[in-house]
């Protein structure tokens, strides 16, 4: 007989990671099982080319919780945070709009553009903070089950009405807007400049299969800019030696604390007697014991893969059927012989330490988006683009650079042929849209890796691609992430948890599912 | 005409009429102002070609509330509603579907094209039924106020809907859930978790796009199938006997009958203003009226906007003012006919009865919709089309029929063109695609008249043509309707009302608007 753990993780993504940390520091006996040869899931740094270092997948943070980086104590783990100060958005006509963390630059480059814009900034800037700081505490909270007439339950759901109209109702009604719209008409209502509202709106179609005139999307500009309370304009940034340094640093914290992190040791499926579960069983036979399991992965693997969907009541598998994934980004990855040259700001500028977005207008990113509705990659795709060798000067040989392009839309199901067909047109395409702003792209071009949503799936686990394990739009979150009545990390199966971002707070390097799982766990077992 | 009434309506619209209706009943002495001769705004028939009578705005009534028909006694005021068997026909190439409104003869039908969902189709229509009662039982009452400040003010707004949120829970376990569940999604995400035959839920999809500038696959489209299951599910067709001008004319007849007095051709020009409240309206005429209370059933951006004026309101409504999406994406053709075209697949003329729809696939929609995106009207339109004249013969000369055709999507903006430079055209393009499916059609037609969003702002009042007073999205549902804070009828100024479809529930031939704002008004003027 193996040895008893008091819980096993399954998965070395970053939540699952943040959930082990949590648990180990509480006292209790952790073990992380990690499919792949390296810890971070989507979370991780690969050198994919001799001497090229890339965040193969996630490639900022910003919304990794405060509370996290404290607890875990990750500086002393060796995270260190390099800045993104800036993004640069290229324009078709040989203009830029480019804004920095030098907040009066900032305007004084938007009124370049528009004067009335610059007004509606400062505004709009107040308001995103006022409304980010007020749901904060949403993203703290294990959500309530509205079909319960436990007084408990109604007590919180009354707390979150308090919540609500402590807001005052100018405010609620901003949130209500924000939750519901599409971010080009709630951008429509502040601004003018084409570029500005295509860029900003950019970040609320991020990892979703919506455009950024599909109602909903406001909510995850939101959603994108928690990140930014925590610190100054655009607190978005690296971590040092890529996204895996953060996965190292709290695998780190995890194991100073006594958790043990088993790598190349994929589940198989989750043990269970009578309802309880009591273990895992690892893909070549061994057994191992816990009293509790929690799996970091998404609802489908959680739910219908790694247990026998016959032991789960019937609309849990029913609602986890119908859960949406549709992963719609792709990923390549650069390697370049000298820094790219952009027509609109030639030379090596402070543009390059920045994020670069191709997103010229709205009907452009909404065009991309129109392709992929109908199973078709975007030909001319919104990409958001970082270059960490400019930074951090370790993820490239000398003089060379990585140039990491985040690319959108590409959906999982394609109307024709295959994704394994069609890769390199795929990466055609994103290299084509790019040529037309950097015009020596070709020729400085060493290496590319391009990934999918199918290759995405095949590496990290996650379903059809999906960044977010599943999709962020409003009848997917809160108390109905991942399905109505099951949002609290407990599954119906006693002793197993999910503690994935399929559930409450959702996708993004945040930590919040983790963490917010690993306290229910603490309150089961009572400690 | 008297100089001096105790409530003004502005608009003869179906609203308007409503609330006209309901407060001369309790009492009230109310004038009706309506701009044009006829009455009805966008619920009127008109004699646009000689001996035919037209339906300018909407095509038949089925989701008007059966309370109001009740409550006022339509019926003994010249009501006659004519239901049709069928529901939708819908036009594929090479064959129809056809969506009886008889469960078991539509399931028998969609038999044909996936036995799937043809046993889903009953379970479907109930779920439909139970989601959709929850929206009705909403329709009947004012909003409840977001936000207020104090608790005091908030509970009693909210009482008859904790009511509802009981009645909620009672449906099941997870009823309340899967409602807010279902609230955001797209009516083709709603559909594809029950069906898997895309011509099955293209003529499904059509009731979730109705009237707004959206394709199937936005969020809230699903809530708006829902809103056109009011009055049951698959959507019941109700012609009005007469045409659907003939429902103004019952509750113009309802209304006047119990005193109120209705004036057309005349134009309210100003809403006045003392002492930061109304005591009258200024006429196209000259002539000025006193009054206690306004009910304005034009749209909210005129009433605010034109009718009270910038200085009168404060910088924070008059910026959620300009902040509504109107978004009109209707467009009308009428055809006068020879004779009932020759639509490929059908059998029988009955089958011609309900929505003849052009929606084979939720993509199909979709697509139409995308060309609105930019601007254009869309090159393959949808079209829900109907022949009211088959069950209603006092609409056209002896053997002469009248095809009418919703179109969608037709946006008020058109990039680099005009609606003016544009209508012939579109006419031409629209009878070409009913001529796909209906081959003998262009050689039948008399006449033809087409209303483009242009129009219909200009003739009838429809902001950007938007024939809801403003798009039914999430954010403009509500407490939200027509403005955030302003949704329980009483608008930013004392003494002024909303009763349109700018207000809560919303658009369409339903009345409730005009209803709950008379009850709000009349319990404002007892007060007094």
């Amino acid at each position: 007989m193996t040895e008893l753990y008091d819980v096993i993780v399954i998965g070395a993504g970053h939540n699952g990671l943040v959930n082990a940390a949590y648990l180990a520091r509480a006292g209790l006996k952790v073990l992380v099982l990690e499919r792949r040869e390296i810890v971070g899931g989507a979370t991780v740094t690969e050198e994919v080319f001799p001497g090229f270092k890339y965040s193969v997948f996630s490639y900022v943070v910003s919304i990794l919780r405060p509370e996290i980086i404290q607890d875990l104590q990750l500086p002393r783990h060796g995270l260190i945070m390099l800045p993104l100060p800036s993004t640069l958005t290229p324009l078709p006509n040989g203009d830029y709009l480019y804004r920095d963390d030098d907040h009066y630059r900032t305007l004084r480059e938007i009124a370049r553009h528009s004067v009335r814009d610059v007004e509606a900034y400062e505004g709009y800037g107040h308001a995103m903070y006022f409304m980010a700081k007020a749901i904060k505490p949403i993203l703290r909270m294990v959500p309530p089950d509205p079909n319960s007439l436990d007084p408990r339950e109604l007590k919180r759901l009354a707390d979150l009405g308090s919540l609500f109209r402590g807001m005052g109702d100018g405010n609620l009604h901003t949130l209500i807007k924000l939750m519901t719209m599409s971010s080009a008409d709630f951008l429509d209502e502040w601004f003018e400049t084409e570029s500005l509202k295509a860029t900003m709106s950019a970040s609320g179609i991020i990892g979703t299969f919506m455009g950024p005139r599909s109602p909903g999307t406001a909510y995850v500009l939101l959603h994108h800019y928690m990140g930014e309370i925590d610190g100054v304009f655009r607190a978005w940034g690296f971590a040092k030696g890529g996204t895996g340094g953060l996965a190292e640093a709290i695998a780190s914290s995890a194991r100073s604390f006594g958790a043990e992190i088993w790598t190349d040791s994929p589940v198989e499926a989750v043990i269970v007697g009578g309802d309880k579960a009591t273990g895992v069983a690892l893909h070549d036979g061994t057994e191992l014991r816990a009293r509790k399991v929690v799996s970091s992965l998404d609802p489908r693997r959680t739910f219908l893969d790694l247990v026998s969907p016959d032991l789960l009541p019937a609309d849990l598998v029913a609602d986890v059927g119908r859960f949406r994934f549709r992963g719609s980004s792709g990923k390549v990855n650069l390697a370049l012989d000298a820094a790219p040259e952009f027509t609109c700001w030639p030379g090596e500028g402070a543009h390059l330490r920045g994020a670069i977005s191709i997103s010229p207008s709205i009907d452009y990113l909404e065009r991309a988006y129109d392709q992929a509705k109908y199973g078709e990659f975007s030909h001319r795709p919104f990409i958001d683009i970082v270059i960490p060798s400019m930074i951090d000067p370790d993820m490239a040989p000398p003089g060379k650079h990585v140039m990491s392009c985040f690319v959108q839309y590409a959906p999982y199901e394609l109307a024709k042929g295959d994704w394994d067909a069609r890769r390199e047109e795929f990466g055609d395409a994103v290299i084509d849209t790019l040529s037309e702003y950097v015009p020596n792209l070709k020729d400085i071009l060493l290496h590319r890796q391009v990934l999918t949503p199918l290759d995405i799936e095949r590496t990290t686990g996650l379903s059809e691609g999906n960044i977010f394990q599943g999709e962020l739009d409003l009848s997917q979150l809160f108390f109905l992430r991942p399905a109505a009545g099951y949002a609290k990390y407990r599954t119906p199966i006693r002793g197993y948890y999910q503690c994935g971002s399929g559930t409450h707070p959702g996708g993004g390097i945040t930590g919040a599912p983790g963490r917010l799982a690993a306290l229910e766990i603490l309150k089961d077992l009572g400690l | 005409m008297r100089s001096d009434y105790e409530v003004v309506v502005i608009g003869g619209g179906h609203n308007g009429l409503v609330t006209a209706a309901y407060l001369a009943g309790a009492g009230q002495s109310v004038l009706v102002i309506e701009a044009r001769e006829v009455l009805g705004g966008a619920a009127a028939t008109e004699e646009t070609f000689p001996g035919y009578r037209i339906d300018t705005g909407a095509s038949h009534a089925g989701l008007f509330r059966d309370e109001i028909i009740r409550e006022l006694g339509l019926q003994g005021h010249g009501l006659e509603i004519i239901d049709s068997p069928m529901s939708a026909l819908s036009l594929t190439e090479g064959d129809v579907l056809r969506l009886w409104r008889d469960p078991a003869a539509a399931r028998k039908e969609i038999e044909r094209y996936s036995s799937a969902d043809a046993a889903r189709y009953e379970d479907f229509l109930a779920w439909v039924e139970d989601q959709a009662s929850i929206i009705l039982a909403a329709q009947d009452r004012a909003p409840p106020d977001l936000g207020s400040d104090g608790l005091l003010r908030y509970l009693p707004g909210l009482a008859p809907w904790s009511r509802l949120a009981l009645r909620l829970r009672r449906m099941g376990r997870k009823a309340v859930s899967e409602f807010l569940r279902t609230i955001p999604i797209s009516v083709e995400q709603l559909l594809d978790e029950w069906f898997e035959n895309p011509v099955l839920k293209g003529v499904l999809a059509a009731s979730g796009v109705e009237g707004t500038m959206q394709g199937p696959k936005a969020s809230g489209t699903g809530l708006m199938l829902l809103y056109h299951a009011a009055n049951g599910y698959p959507p019941p067709i109700r012609y009005v006997r007469g045409g659907t001008g003939a429902l103004s004319a019952a509750l113009a007849d309802a209304a006047t009958k119990r005193g109120a007095e209705i004036q057309t051709g005349l134009r309210v020009e100003k809403v006045l203003i003392s002492d930061y409240r109304t005591n009258g309206v200024a006429l196209s005429n000259g002539h000025q009226i006193r009054c206690g209370a306004i009910a304005s059933c034009a749209d909210p951006r005129h009433t605010l906007l034109d009718l009270v004026g910038p200085p009168n309101l404060e910088l924070r409504v008059m910026r959620r003012v300009r902040n509504i999406r109107f978004r009109g994406s209707t467009a009308k053709v009428n055809l006068a006919l020879d004779r009932i075209p020759e639509f490929n697949g059908v059998r029988d003329v009955s089958e011609l009865t309900g929505r003849i729809l052009i929606s084979p696939s939720t993509d199909y929609l979709e697509r139409a919709y995308d060309d609105a995106k930019y601007r254009t009207w869309s090159r393959a339109p949808h079209l829900d089309m109907s022949i009211p004249t088959i069950l209603d013969a006092t609409r056209a000369p002896e053997g002469k029929h009248v095809l009418s055709a919703t179109v969608r999507y037709a946006p008020y903006h058109l990039e680099e063109s005009d609606w003016g430079s544009e209508r012939e055209a579109f006419g031409d393009h629209v009878v070409a695609a009913i001529a796909q499916y209906a081959p003998d059609l262009p050689k039948l037609i008399l006449h033809r008249q087409v209303l483009t969003p242009l129009d219909y702002q200009r003739e009838y009042g429809l902001p950007e043509g938007s024939i809801y007073h403003g798009q039914m999205a999430l954010d403009q549902l509500l407490s939200m309707r027509p403005i955030p804070g302003y949704g329980r009828y009483r608008s930013p100024v004392e003494g002024l009302y909303f009763c349109g479809a700018g207000a809560h529930p919303g658009g369409g031939l339903t009345g409730a608007p005009g209803r709950n704002a008379a009850r709000v008004i009349e319990k404002d003027l007892r007060r007094r």
